[in-house]
Parts: structure tokens; C-alpha cells; sequence
């Protein structure tokens, strides 16, 4: 449908429209006029997604003449081709339309692992090593050589790539990583670096968070975006979680030692070129001298991993003169690796600030901290001049150079901690230094300092006023939105009671109580002989999940459950759990239904959909709380504390709450599809913690529904699906519409009562 | 019925020490009856099969007498001897045919007992199907009983008329392969006898196939161990104490035991294979599921990067991961290999090696058959679901119509087809009706009395739906009758004729049995019952007519 939003001509790829979108998309123009930031929290299962595409492209093709780019960030991979897949419909449907007027280039990037085509460099195992394939077959001193020996191997689509020079472009189109694989396969273009170059001219780019967000990633690939340009942060609630991980770094017994291999090889290949080609290490040495930008005008083949500070932090000064020699750079950073190992042999836990920390190794290693800034720098410099291309084998020296930069160069914000073991294994010694960003506001400033327009956006933003303190900006629009149903189509529970009428919960000290595991194990042996095709179980730990899953083997529930469902889980092999996901729809499309076990804050919670039969129920064993021990909460939750005056219950809680929201809200796509959710704990019963739950679920959570023993869950589940197996009226009738026609947009924009019915 | 019998010279036993009395036993369908010889000693015995439980009887070749035991429902019991082993047998088989059959029917034991005798040519194969067709259709039952059971049809002649029931039956069933069950069968506990140490595993033939399936190892070391290493025997055991290893939990005593003994430890370790076929069938998966991808493009967790040890972020496992074996993984390869299916069948294969060698070649048809993986990795296509509800609705995905008898169906449509011409219906009766328009009318008249049925609580629908049934059927049969072309057809159609006739008493009686001002409302039921009723009682009555006339210029069904 076509239909006009104040100024702009909305070009929708459905017949009709939910009323919440369109108010959406009314509050997302109204934030894009304005140039600023914006806040949106819109229920699950209301097409949040498409209505974010579609209002976005039809602003920049109603406004031609001042084109804004489109920065779309997902969290994952699989989103992303989720996003770009519905981003084609719109595109077939805006095309149809308008004709070739409305063609846009839209792609996905990311990292070579996924869009390498070369079958030699993917034969290599993990992503870092597929990076160093690459490298050793691209940076251009290989390829100097190569050109003299053909005896040298060099990657022929990377080649061709550059031999195609400035004609190697895209058509328009819409570009998912499949479609680059198959074009660059085609042309015998590199996909990858083909897209790095795309996204410069695109209208659309789709990539995750980190290309953004992660100085060290979004240093090489984010640089030259204009600043007309909309950036959308779609799935945001974890975003404070995003940011301050991509500011902390870990050092530990093992990245001392690779980091001692990697100067023992670098000394190695100093004195090599000492002996044969003297002249590289002085050029390196003047260049640093004359305080030459260190990258730059490097070729795009040579570039790594940038800084893992932010840009705006960066010194622009020369290198200082103590580390500008190849081998005095080496003494500091093997006296900074000493110093390291030294602070790691602690018995007890030690937390410092990194003022204190930089005073010290100046203190007992000599290194000042201008030096310690630098080491990034120096490192990668040095790296080039050795030509090095097995770059995955020089990670821990890298980590270590990262740790002292983003230490030497933070004040606040940050504090180091070292601890002996973990806490929940204290048998097994495993000493940690942590240096860690308790601030999410640090790594997100540039991105909201340098684009006009940035949104945040998801299902679960509550309470919405506290991401603009973590976050520390000012939104023109936050809006949350409720959602109107045609029917009651989701059915939220809590569960405080199981089948003998004890209380459930996995609060710590009834968490290994049997009874609650019998319990739990009964709930979902009545619910799986009831529900029909997918049920989804969300435990609050792989570690609870493993126990649970132990002991419904040992008592025999696993047996009756997989006597109606076959049972998958998700494990933390990445692979095996793709696997056990894929094998699970497959269960759910043919017939034979199946149950999915997951962990609330695992990869699977974060992204995966489960709807329409793919998950008819969804079950949340316990409050998904972190480990309140662990000493970098702690220590984050005292920041928070000091900074924004937020306690730590109210956060803990909120943190919780959102996770849990997270993980029961996959189960609904649009109005039409229905599914239940149960909170299973006792605790969600008290106010306190129900109230952190979205408004959404919270107005469909009747008080009847807030003290169930399960027994009446299962008779609550019974009438729902019966209700639910019933036709209906989709555009909800009566005076209260759920779903609109172009007719009846058209009418209520004439008479005005479309700003009535706005939610 | 009554005459199939068997009589056999047998002593009777009230205990198996006792020596018994000499008699004859004689044997029908109802019950059995033993008379002894000498009318004063012995006790004569009369035993309704009813009350009859079980059987048991000796072996051939066993130095026992041939006894046969038959247990009561009370738990006594009756054991007789018998001259030899043959005697024994008839009588065995006759017993455990009649239990059979009474256990089967169980209420309608008469109606069953003429379904299995009446056509002694039929293949009891042929016989169970019936069964099992009238076990599941209620309705079917009901109509074989008051027609098949009152001798208005023969059994031929019911089930001549369901033969697409009987066809797509068979080939239905000898085409589905059944799968796997979704429990674990493969998860074999080991059994204690409480006194001493040892533990016993069983094994049977479908959970070695679910083994191998799961665990293409242990697969693999079969065909190359067994039987150049070790018998099959030695195989199994060392592969039971290696899942007894796995039991315990211990993984400092699994890995001490692997250590030493090479063999044991391959059921121990991980599974190669499983890791080689999960990095090839990643390549097939769903995009937008894909989860191995994001870890290819997440670089804020390079290793020693991002926050390792926050109160969200889960425990490192422990270092001897080599030799875990997790249940986890075993319960998410089982779900994928009872989704992949059976590719072999147990039941052909009895013996461990055929199975092996049987599931070896499948997996390398399979094999073969995705042997272009890139080509795999581009036809993988994402799945986007679009948004249901906001898509015209005529796109809406409809679930496929299941017609178990198809000809229902078809005549079901001709109903709806005449509804329009209804004027057709008044040619009718005026016999130039043909087999088909009268069995529509009928359908037509029964979808109405469902409808009026359902409003109307004067006459339950469940009343007027037996009687329409009833009717159904008769018409059914009486116009595949014509043209008459045999004596046989002709008795038919007057049996027939007869059962017509006495249904409308029966209509009039359900008229006469409501009040006035309700009758006109039931008669508007019954009429279109009693019409067709007229139409094939007229169409009889003229080709009788014409019949004795001999007249058999003009076809059938002109006036």
C-alpha cells in the first residue's frame, strides 16, 4: 500500500497496515525531520522491522535531493540476513511501484569468513585464521613478490578484483551475504573487499553492532561514512552490555606466554632483516621520526584490526622516541609482559583504577604512559615493516598492546581487576587481569556525536528513560508503544506453585532442591502432551540447564517428555546448536513436534525467532539474574551507582527482567500467530519484578494469572489453545481497529481521527 | 457356524498330576464340552469359550504328555490329554482361533464371527483388514451389523461396494515406512541384580540400529573390528562397559581406561565422523539461523577480548573436555537421526552385520547425493516468513483435504451441483432416473437433515442420520443392482426390496410419535427419505412388470 506520511509517500509491502506502525513510523519521521536521536520501544509480533525499512527508504526517495545513508546494525549474522531478505520484498515492491526510480544498492558486510569465495583460504578452521589465509595471499608486499616469482600464491578473485579496478561495481540491488558470495563467484571479483569498497556508495548498509561500535573493527570499515546518514540499532536492549564489551580486554596466563613466543619471533625476524635489508627498519624509523599518520594511505590489503581506542582519544603525535626503535620497542613490551605476570601471581582479589595501575607500572617497569598509549601503533607499524602475514598467530602480543593503549588512555570509566580464580570454581586456579568499561556511553558517543540521526529500537526497552543515562544522550523522540490485538493472542503466566503445590523458583537456595527440579520436570511433561508443535524451555544457565537436564534423565521425565516431542538443546558449540535449531524446525514442520531447550543470555535467546508453530509455548524456568558475585558487576554496579544514581536491585532487576522479556517475546511474529508464556518462578508473582516487564505482556498478564500451581496452567493452556484454534475476525471489527486497510487510512487521515487512534 | 466343530478323544485333569478321566471333548464356537467315558466317575465339564482366558499347551518333542491348559476368567483352569501331539495341535489352533475372535469382537462377536466365515476364500490377511476397518469406523460397523448381521447383504456384497476402502488401505500401509520413535532407545541403562557386581546391558536389533545410526563411530569400528578382531559378542561387551564409563561421571577414570585399552577408548572419544558430517551439513542451514556465522564475524570477542568473567558470562568448562561425552550432544544427534529417518529395515535385517553393512551403503548413497556442497551452500535460501495478516487474505496457505473413501467426496460434490437444478429432482420420479441422480438426491436430503437436524431438538439428528444411513446403504446396493442380469442379482434386489419396505413403518412410526404441530417439521425430514424410497420401490415394481410381460424391447426404466 501507498499512502502519505505528512510529507513523505510511504511505499508499504502489505495490503494493510498495523495502527502501531503506522504511529511508528509517524514517530520515527518526526525524530529523521527533526536530525536527532530517537528511542523506540515497540512489542514483538508488530512487524517493528519492516515498518523501520520501509519508512526509512521511502524518506530518503522522497527527499532526492539531500541523500541520507542507511546504517542498519543487527547483533547477529543470521539477523542480518534476515533483515536484508525482508529489506528485498520491500525493494521488489518499491520497484514495482515507482520503476527504476526506486532502485537503491543495499548490502550486508561482514567479516571474510562469511563472504570469502576462495575455497583454499576457507579451508581454514576459525574466523582469524581464514583473516591470515587471506592476508598471506593479499598484503601488497606478497603480491610484490609474487609478481616477480609465480611460484608465490595469491588469491586470483582478489586479483581479478583489482585488475577490474574502478569497474568493479555493484548493480543495484538488494545484496544479502549469499547474493555477494554468488556475484563475487560470478564476476571471480573477492566479495569481501568488493563490499568493503560498496558500502561507500551504498544506500543501504546492513552489518552488525561492532562495525560501529568496536573501535578496533569499525576503525578499518566505519571510517568514511558521511554524516547524513540514519543509523538504527534494531534488537537494542543488551546495546550498554555491546559497548562496554567492546572497551575490555583480558589478560591471563596464556596470553603472557603467546605474547613472550610472539617477541622471541619478532626478534627473530628483526635480526633477520638486520642481515639482509637493514634499509626497512631505518625507513620505519624516520617515518615514526616525522610523526607520519601510521595509517592512512596504507594499501587497503595491509590494513588489520584498527585501534582499540576511540578515534576521538587518538593521539596525534609522533611516535615518543624510547619506543621508536624496533628492538627498544620489544625491551618495553617484554618488560610490560613481565610486569603483567608479575601483578598475576596474586592470591587475593585486586581491583585498581587505571590511574593508579599506569602509575605503577611506571613505577616497577619503567614505561611512562604516553609510551603505553602508543603501543597499538608502534605494534602495527612494526608488524608491516616485518611483513608479517600470519596475523592469527600474533593475537596475544596484539591483546597486550590493546590492554595498554585503551589503559593508557582511559581515566575514568574503566577499572582493572585481577582475580586468582573464579569465583564459582575456586578449586581451579585461573588467575585473570581484566581491565573493564563500566561505561556503555564511552564506545556509543561517536556514533551519536557523528551521524545525524541514530535509533534505538526494540521490544524491550523498560524503562525506557534509563537508556538515555546509560547511554548519556538525548533522544527528541522516546516513545513507547503498546500494542492492540485483535484477539488475546498471547497468554502470559506465572507459575509460583508445581503439581504438589510447593514453590518453584531458582532462587539460590532452592535451586538444587530436587523437588524443584521434579517440579519443573512435570510442568513440561503436562505441556508437551497438550501443546501442539514447537515449545520452547529457557533455563536461566547452561550450567542449570545441564544439572536440570541430568537429573530429568536420571528420574526418567526426559523419557516421557520425548514420548510426545523429540527434545533439542542448545549446547555451546555454535555448530552443533545451528544444527540442533535447523533440525528442530524441521520437527515442527512435519508433524512431530518438539521441545527446545535454551539458556536465557545465550546466542540463541538473542536472535532466534520461534514463530508461528515454532514455538505455541514458552517457558522461563527461574529469574535469569547474573552471578551478583562476580567482582566486574560489582564493580560496574558501584559505577553505576556513583554516576547515575541507579541502585543496584533496581539494575540487577531490570537487567534480569529484560532478559526474560527477551526470551518469551520470540514467540510472536504478527497478530495472527499466538503463543503462551510462562514465568516459572515464585518471584515473579511479587510486584517489584513483574512490574519491570514490558508493558506489552504486562496488559495481557491478568490478575488471575499471577499465582498458578500447575494444575491450572494446564487447564488455562487447554482453553487458550482452543480459542486460539478458532477463526476470527483479522481486522478486529467494532469501533477499535487492529488492522487497516489503504480505505481506511485514507478516511481517517481526512477526518482527523487517525491522530486519535495513535498509540 | 454352528458346524464347525471338533471332537477328539482326550482324558480330562483337574491338576497335571492327577491321571484324569477318559472322554471325548468336543468343540464348537460357543463352548466346549467334555464327556467322560463312564457316565458315574467322571464329571462332565461345560465351558463357555466367553469365560475362557488363555491357553497354554506343551511343546512337541518335550518328554511331556500333550496337554493342553485352558485358564478361566476366574483363574481356575481345565487340562485335558490328548492321544498325540496332531490331536493336540487341531485342537490348539482351534482354541487360540476361537479366543482370538471372541477377544476381537468382544460385544458384536456374532457380526465378527460372519465376517471371518462367510468367505472362506479370503486371505486372513484380507480378514484383518476388514476387521480393522470396522474396529475403526463406527458407522460401519453399525451398517455391516444390521445388514450383513440380518442377512439383507451378504458379505461380498458389503464390502464389493468398498473396495476403494480396502485398496488405498493396503497400499497406503505397505507404502509408509514406519520411522524411528522419538524416545531414546539408544540410552541403554545397564540392569543390577541387587546381589552381586555385575550389571546387564540388553541389546536388541532395533537399539544396535539406533546406535549405529547415532553414533557412526561406533559404526565404524564395527565393520572394521568384527569379526577379523573380536567376535561380536566381545564387541558389544567392551561397548557396554564403555557406556557403564560414561555412566559414572568420572572422567579421570574414563580417561584412564581409554588410555589403556585402544579399542575402548574409540566408543570413548569424541566422534570424528559426527564432527565432520555436523561442519558439512552447516553449509545447508537456514541463514537466518545460522549461528556459526556470527561467531565468524564477531571480532570485539577475539580471544582475550570483550568480558570474560561478568556475572553473565558462563563458566569455562573444565580441561579434560576430550574424552566428555556430553548427554546433550547424544540427545540432539538422536532427535536429527529420528528426523533423517529409517534407511534401513530391521526386520529384513536380522543379524548385526547385515545392519551395519546395510546402513553403511545408504549413508553412502546419501553421500554421494550431496556431493556438490557448494552447490548446497548457494541453494540454501533464508526463510521469510511475511507477515500473515497483513497480506490479502486469498494468499492464506490451506491445509490439504485427507478423503479417506475419495467416491464420498465426489458424491458430495454432484450434491451440490444438483442443489441448483432442483426441477431435476421431479424427473426423477418419473423414472428416468439413473443410479447416480437418485444416490444424489439422497446425499442431498441428508446434508439438509444434518442442517435442520442440528437446530431442530425435536428429532435428534443422531435418530434421522441412522435412518439415513440405513437408507444410504440399501439404495446404494439396490441401484448397482440394475440392470438384473442373473437370478443371484434378482434375489438380491428383492431382499432389498423387503428391507425398504419395512423403513417406512419405522418413518411413520417416528412421525406418529411427535406431537401435531411438531409433524410438519419431521415430515419435512422424512420426506425426502420416503421419496427416494418411493423412486426405487417404483422402478422396481415397473421393471418386475416388464419382466413378466417379457417385453425387453424398451430399456430399463421407461415407461
Amino acid at each position: 500500500m501507498i499512502f502519505k506520511l505528512e510529507d513523505v509517500t510511504v511505499y508499504f509491502p502489505y495490503d494493510n497496515i498495523y495502527p502501531e506502525q503506522y504511529s511508528y513510523m509517524l514517530e520515527l519521521k518526526r525524530a529523521l525531520d527533526a536530525k536527532g536521536h530517537c528511542l523506540l520501544e515497540m512489542p514483538t509480533g508488530t512487524g517493528k522491522t519492516i515498518a523501520l525499512l520501509s519508512l526509512i527508504t521511502s524518506y530518503a526517495l522522497s527527499k532526492p535531493e539531500n541523500p541520507i545513508k542507511f546504517i542498519y546494525c543487527t547483533r547477529t549474522v543470521h539477523e542480518m540476513e534476515k533483515t536484508l531478505a525482508e529489506l528485498k520484498l520491500l525493494h521488489d515492491y518499491q520497484t514495482r511501484q515507482l520503476g527504476p526510480a526506486a532502485k537503491i544498492l543495499a548490502i550486508g558486510l561482514s567479516s571474510r569468513k562469511n563472504l570469502c569465495v576462495n575455497s583454499r583460504v576457507l579451508a581454514a578452521e576459525n574466523r582469524d585464521s581464514v583473516d591470515a589465509a587471506c592476508r598471506k595471499r593479499i598484503a601488497s608486499w606478497v603480491r610484490a613478490l609474487a609478481a616477480e616469482n609465480p611460484n608465490v600464491e595469491t588469491c586470483e578473485f582478489f586479483e581479478n578484483y583489482e585488475k577490474a579496478a574502478s569497474a568493479a561495481v555493484l548493480p543495484p540491488g538488494v545484496y544479502t551475504l549469499q547474493d555477494l558470495r554468488a556475484f563475487g563467484k560470478q564476476k571471480g571479483w573477492c566479495p569481501y573487499f568488493l563490499a568493503r569498497h560498496m558500502i561507500q556508495f551504498a544506500n543501504v548498509v546492513v552489518y552488525s553492532y561492532q562495525y560501529l561500535l568496536d573501535p578496533k573493527v569499525a576503525g578499518i570499515i566505519s571510517k568514511e561514512m558521511q554524516k547524513e546518514s540514519v543509523v538504527v540499532f534494531d534488537e537494542a536492549h543488551n546495546i550498554d552490555n555491546v559497548c562496554i564489551e567492546a572497551l575490555s580486554v583480558n589478560v591471563r596466563r596464556q596470553t603472557l606466554e603467546g605474547a613472550t613466543r610472539n617477541l622471541n619471533r619478532m626478534n627473530q625476524e628483526i635480526e633477520r632483516f638486520k642481515a639482509t635489508d637493514a634499509g626497512r627498519l631505518r625507513a620505519e624509523y624516520n617515518r615514526l621520526v616525522e610523526g607520519l599518520a601510521l595509517r592512512g594511505n596504507l594499501p587497503i590489503t595491509d590494513a588489520w584490526l584498527s585501534n582499540p581506542a576511540l578515534p576521538d582519544d587518538i593521539l596525534k603525535e609522533a611516535v615518543p622516541g624510547n619506543i621508536r626503535r624496533a628492538e627498544h620497542f620489544l625491551h618495553v613490551l617484554r618488560r610490560l609482559v613481565q610486569y603483567l605476570r608479575g601483578r598475576l601471581e596474586t592470591e587475593n582479589v585486586e581491583k585498581e583504577n587505571p590511574v593508579n595501575f599506569v602509575a605503577s607500572i611506571n613505577a616497577h617497569a619503567g614505561i611512562d604512559q604516553k609510551a603505553l598509549r602508543f603501543c597499538y601503533d608502534r605494534l602495527h607499524s612494526l608488524m608491516l615493516t616485518l611483513e608479517i602475514t600470519d596475523t592469527d598467530e600474533f593475537l596475544h602480543i596484539q591483546t597486550i598492546c590493546d590492554f595498554a593503549t585503551l589503559l593508557a588512555t582511559y581515566t575514568r570509566g574503566f577499572s582493572i581487576i585481577i582475580e586468582p580464580f573464579d569465583e564459582r570454581m575456586p578449586h581451579i586456579p585461573d588467575p585473570v587481569l581484566q581491565l573493564s568499561c563500566h561505561d556503555a556511553s564511552l564506545a556509543i558517543k561517536p556514533v551519536f556525536d557523528r551521524f545525524q540521526s541514530v535509533v534505538i529500537t526494540s521490544g524491550t526497552l523498560t524503562p525506557i528513560d534509563l537508556y538515555p543515562r546509560l547511554l548519556n544522550f538525548h533522544p527528541v523522540v522516546s516513545r513507547s508503544f503498546k500494542m492492540s490485538l485483535t484477539r488475546d493472542c498471547i497468554c502470559p503466566m506465572v507459575l509460583t506453585r508445581g503439581s504438589d503445590q510447593l514453590p518453584v523458583s531458582t532462587k539460590f537456595d532452592m535451586r538444587s532442591d530436587p523437588g524443584v527440579a521434579r517440579n519443573y520436570g512435570k510442568l513440561l511433561v503436562e505441556m508437551v502432551s497438550i501443546v501442539p508443535d514447537g515449545i520452547v524451555c529457557f533455563f536461566v544457565s547452561y550450567s542449570y540447564m545441564d544439572e536440570i537436564i541430568a537429573t530429568w534423565n536420571d528420574s526418567g521425565i526426559l523419557k516421557e517428555i520425548m514420548q510426545h516431542k523429540l527434545v533439542f538443546i542448545e549446547t555451546q558449540d555454535v555448530a552443533e546448536t545451528t544444527l540442533a535449531l535447523d533440525n528442530y524446525r524441521t520437527a515442527c514442520d512435519c508433524g512431530r513436534g518438539a521441545v527446545f531447550f535454551s539458556v536465557a543470555r545465550g546466542k540463541v535467546a538473542e536472535g532466534i525467532d520461534f514463530d508461528g508453530h515454532y514455538g505455541r509455548l514458552v517457558i522461563m524456568f527461574g529469574v535469569p539474574f547474573q552471578y551478583t558475585l562476580s567482582k566486574i558487576l560489582l564493580a560496574r554496579l558501584e559505577y553505576l551507582r556513583d554516576q547515575f544514581q541507579i541502585k543496584e536491585g533496581d539494575f540487577l532487576t531490570f537487567d534480569a527482567l529484560r532478559q526474560a522479556a527477551q526470551c518469551v517475546g520470540r514467540v510472536i511474529r504478527s497478530k495472527a500467530d499466538y503463543g503462551m508464556m510462562i514465568f516459572a518462578d515464585k518471584r515473579y508473582s511479587r510486584h517489584d519484578k513483574r512490574s519491570k516487564l514490558p508493558g506489552w505482556i504486562l496488559s495481557h498478564l491478568r490478575d488471575a494469572h499471577l499465582n498458578l500451581s500447575t494444575d491450572m496452567a494446564l487447564h488455562i493452556a487447554r482453553e487458550f489453545l482452543r480459542k486460539m484454534a478458532q477463526p476470527y475476525d483479522k481486522t478486529g471489527g467494532g469501533s477499535r481497529k487492529t488492522l487497516l486497510s489503504q480505505e481506511d487510512l485514507e478516511k481517517m487521515t481526512n477526518d482527523g481521527s487517525i491522530n486519535n487512534m495513535l498509540y | 457356524m454352528s458346524s464347525l466343530q471338533v471332537t477328539k478323544r482326550t482324558k480330562y485333569k483337574t491338576s497335571v498330576k492327577d491321571p484324569g478321566s477318559p472322554g471325548a471333548l468336543r468343540m464348537n464356537e460357543q463352548k466346549l464340552l467334555f464327556v467322560p467315558d463312564n457316565r458315574n466317575s467322571g464329571t462332565k465339564v461345560v465351558v463357555e469359550f466367553k469365560s475362557i482366558q488363555g491357553h497354554k499347551y506343551t511343546k512337541e518333542g518335550s518328554n511331556k504328555p500333550p496337554l493342553i491348559n485352558l485358564s478361566n476368567v476366574q483363574g481356575g483352569s481345565y487340562i485335558f490329554e490328548f492321544d498325540s501331539y496332531a490331536d493336540l495341535h487341531v485342537c490348539r489352533d482351534f482354541v487360540s482361533k476361537v479366543l482370538e475372535k471372541s477377544r476381537e469382537t468382544s460385544g458384536t462377536a456374532s457380526e465378527k464371527a460372519a465376517v471371518t466365515l462367510a468367505d472362506e476364500q479370503l486371505s486372513t490377511a484380507e480378514m484383518q483388514l476388514r476387521i480393522k476397518l470396522l474396529q475403526e469406523d463406527s458407522e460401519l460397523q453399525k451398517l455391516h451389523q444390521q445388514f450383513v448381521g440380518g442377512n439383507i447383504l451378504t458379505e461380498a456384497e458389503f464390502w464389493a461396494t468398498r473396495k476403494k476402502l480396502l485398496d488405498t488401505d493396503s497400499c497406503r500401509k505397505s507404502k509408509q515406512r514406519v520411522g524411528f520413535k522419538s524416545v531414546m532407545i539408544s540410552d541403554i541403562r545397564p540392569l543390577t541384580d541387587g546381589q552381586t557386581n555385575k550389571v546387564t546391558f540388553s541389546l536388541t536389533p532395533e537399539i544396535i540400529l539406533q546406535i549405529f545410526a547415532e553414533k557412526p563411530a561406533v559404526h565404524q569400528a564395527y565393520l572394521n573390528f568384527v569379526p577379523k578382531k573380536m567376535t561380536e559378542m566381545e564387541f558389544w561387551t567392551k561397548y557396554c562397559r564403555a557406556e557403564y564409563l560414561n555412566h559414572t561421571k568420572n572422567v579421570h577414570a574414563v580417561a584412564a581406561e581409554a588410555a589403556e585399552d585402544e579399542e575402548l577408548a574409540v566408543f570413548l572419544k569424541e566422534d570424528d565422523i559426527l564432527a565432520r558430517e555436523v561442519r558439512k551439513k552447516i553449509r545447508r542451514v537456514d541463514p537466518t539461523l545460522d549461528m556459526e556465522a556470527d561467531e565468524g564475524d564477531d571480532y570485539t570477542h577475539l580471544p582475550d577480548h570483550g568480558i570474560l568473567r561478568d556475572g553473565s558470562k558462563e563458566l569455562n568448562k573444565s580441561q579434560n573436555e576430550f574424552y566428555r561425552r556430553t548427554l546433550l550432544q547424544d540427545l540432539n544427534r538422536h532427535a536429527a537421526i529420528v528426523l533423517e529417518g529409517r534407511t534401513v529395515d530391521v526386520e529384513r535385517e536380522d543379524n548385526t552385520n547385515a545392519v551395519a553393512e546395510a546402513l553403511a551403503h545408504s549413508k553412502q548413497g546419501m553421500e554421494e547425493a550431496d556431493g556438490n556442497e557448494n552447490k548446497n551452500r548457494a541453494d540454501r535460501i533464508s526463510r521469510v516468513t511475511p507477515i500473515e495478516d497483513l497480506q490479502p487474505a486469498d494468499s492464506l496457505p490451506l491445509a490439504p483435504l485427507s478423503i479417506k473413501d475419495a467416491r464420498e467426496y465426489f458424491d458430495s460434490q454432484q450434491v451440490n451441483a444438483l442443489k441448483t437444478s432442483r426441477d431435476a429432482s421431479a424427473r426423477m420420479e418419473s423414472r428416468s432416473c439413473n443410479t447416480q441422480e437418485a444416490y444424489a438426491s439422497m446425499r442431498n436430503a441428508i446434508s439438509e437433515i444434518k442442517e435442520n437436524g442440528l437446530s431442530d431438538p425435536i428429532v435428534s439428528s443422531d435418530v434421522a442420520i441412522k435412518h439415513w444411513t440405513t437408507i444410504q446403504e440399501l439404495l446404494r446396493h439396490f441401484w448397482s443392482s440394475y440392470p438384473i442380469t442373473t437370478p443371484y442379482i434378482f434375489t438380491k434386489v428383492t431382499r432389498l426390496k423387503d428391507a425398504m419396505s419395512n423403513i417406512y413403518p419405522q418413518l411413520e412410526e417416528l412421525k406418529e410419535s411427535l406431537q401435531s404441530d411438531l409433524r410438519h417439521q419431521v415430515s419435512l425430514l422424512v420426506r425426502p427419505m420416503q421419496q427416494a424410497l418411493d423412486a426405487a420401490i417404483q422402478h422396481h415394481d415397473v421393471d418386475m412388470q416388464k419382466r413378466s410381460v417379457k417385453s425387453g424391447e424398451k430399456p430399463n426404466g421407461y415407461t
